[in-house]
Parts: C-alpha cells; structure tokens; sequence
C-alpha cells in the first residue's frame, strides 16, 4: 500500500469506449496503489458508474473525474469526483434518487427496492447510483451549483501493510 | 448440445453463447457488458426465457466467469429476466444458477444482490 496521497483528475467528454477504458485504468492504476483487489473493484465499479451517467446525463457531453486516494491507520480513503452541467430535469431526477437515499439507512435493502422497481421500467435502469452505494459501499452526496452538478462518492478502505 | 442459436450475441467486447443439455440451458457471457451491449442483451434474455419455456428447462445456467464487468443497466436487464421467472406460475418456473470467478470481485456482491432478489430460484456457484 503507498503512504503517498495520490490523486489524478481528467476533464473529457466521455462516450461509451472511453467509460470502459477509464474503468480498466483506475482500476490497473489502484492494483498498484492499495493491496486490497476487493476495494479496487469497488472503485473501479463506482467510477465506471458514475461516468456513464455522465455521459446520459452531461448537457455538453464534458465531464471533470476526480480520483483522491488519502493512505491513513488504520483506514485509507478514497473520494470519487465527478462535475458535469445537466438540465433541470435530470437535476431534479438526480435530486429524487439522493433524497431516496438518504431517507434509507440500509443501502442493501434500498438497492432491492430500486431493483424491484427498475424490473418495470420501459426506460433507464434507475439503478446506477444506488448500486455504488450498496454494491461500492460508498458513501454519497453531491452539490449542485447553477446547472453544474457535481457528485462525491467516498469508501474507507482499510490499510495493509506490506508483508 | 445446442439451442437454436438466436442467444448468440457477438460485439466487439461482449459476447454470449448457449448450450442446452437435457433440461438445463446454459448461457455463457464474455467480455464487458457496458453500454455498448445493453440492446443486444435487453434483446437476448427474453429469448432465453421464450426457449426455457419451449423446452421446459428446469434449470437455466448464466456463466458469468469469463464476464468481466456488467454495468447497472446490463445488471438491469437481468432483473427484469428474473422478475419475468418469478412471476410465472410456479410449475413453469425454473431454477436459475449463477456460475461466478471468485477473482472477479464485482461478481460477489452484483451475484448476491441477485440472489436476494429472487433467493427461492437463485443459487450462486463460486
């Protein structure tokens, strides 16, 4: 595990290839970083997640991915940025999931209500943020200002030492 | 042996095929399911559901350990394949099981989240 806080940001306009190809870098570039291949895949999930609603959602197709890794004792975090301008209509629907969110404190059991809820649903999955925070165990929260929404995804993962 | 090859999805990145033996169908993914291979997967799983129910399968198979990622919306699309088999009356119903790779850590809790949704059809094998 480094002791070094690494960090990167990259400022793109994402599409459907570049999503999958950030997904496979972050998750090669923490493999090195954090020796917990589990927290990893919780990292790499949540920002291959949160680019693809960037890439539905963004009104201009350009998008800003923070990646902040913080080494501590006994546990590491690790903040997920993302910014992007959107219409009031997907920040009002971004607005609902978040309230949803935090009217549940079992995120497993909020992710099987979506779920049950997505099964119906003609369009859209809907299940996108509620799957990193149960399935990425991540918590969540977001800002919005003027039409530029920006969303924070941070997990505790916890530090080990090199043997 | 195998099925009438309408579950055969060839993409760049993902691709799926199928076998049947006896009762039993089996549905192996490959690749990455992200947004490229929504559509062709939202298109497949009803397929498989119409041929389990053609040959009375008692037992459908998703080989997910050469998958190495699936996105919500893919995840969705099976939801909505299990919620179909849910719903069925019970003696059309067929149990569903989940081959997983222990190395492929999204499996672990994607396959669970599964599970708990339907845990009366579902197993999962690691």
């Amino acid at each position: 595990m480094t002791t070094i806080p690494t960090s990167f940001e990259l400022t793109f306009r994402p599409n459907v290839e570049l999503v999958s190809i950030v997904r496979h870098f972050v998750s090669d570039f923490y493999e090195r970083m954090i020796d917990d291949a589990d927290a990893v895949s919780r990292i790499a999930l949540a920002t291959h997640e949160l680019l693809e609603n960037a890439v539905k959602y963004s009104s201009d197709g350009a998008t800003s991915l923070s990646i902040n890794f913080e080494p501590n004792e006994p546990d590491s975090k690790v903040s997920i940025r993302l910014a992007n301008r959107a219409s009031a209509e997907h920040v009002a629907a971004l607005t609902a999931i978040f309230d949803e969110m935090k009217n549940h404190t079992d995120p497993f059991a909020l992710y099987q209500i979506v779920m049950a809820r997505s099964a119906k649903r003609k369009v859209g999955s809907g299940l996108g943020l509620v799957r990193v925070c149960a399935e990425g165990e991540m918590t969540m929260s977001y800002s919005i200002e003027d039409d530029r929404v920006t969303i924070l995804a941070q997990a505790i993962v916890a530090t080990r030492r090199a043997s | 042996m195998s099925t009438n090859g309408n579950l055969t999805i060839t993409l760049r990145d993902f691709s799926t095929s199928a076998e049947r033996t006896g009762t039993t169908l089996t549905l192996k993914l490959v690749g990455n399911a992200d947004m490229a291979a929504k559509d062709s997967l939202d298109a497949l799983l009803p397929r498989l559901h119409q041929e389990a129910l053609s040959l009375s399968a008692k037992e459908v198979v998703i080989d997910f350990r050469e998958l190495e990622f699936m996105n919500s919306s893919c995840f969705k699309s099976f939801v909505t394949w299990i919620s179909d088999v849910s719903e069925l009356e019970a003696d059309k119903q067929y149990k569903i099981r989940l081959l997983s790779k222990a190395e492929m850590h999204w499996q672990r809790r994607s396959l669970h989240a599964l599970r708990c949704f339907a845990i009366d059809l579902i197993t999962i094998e690691t």
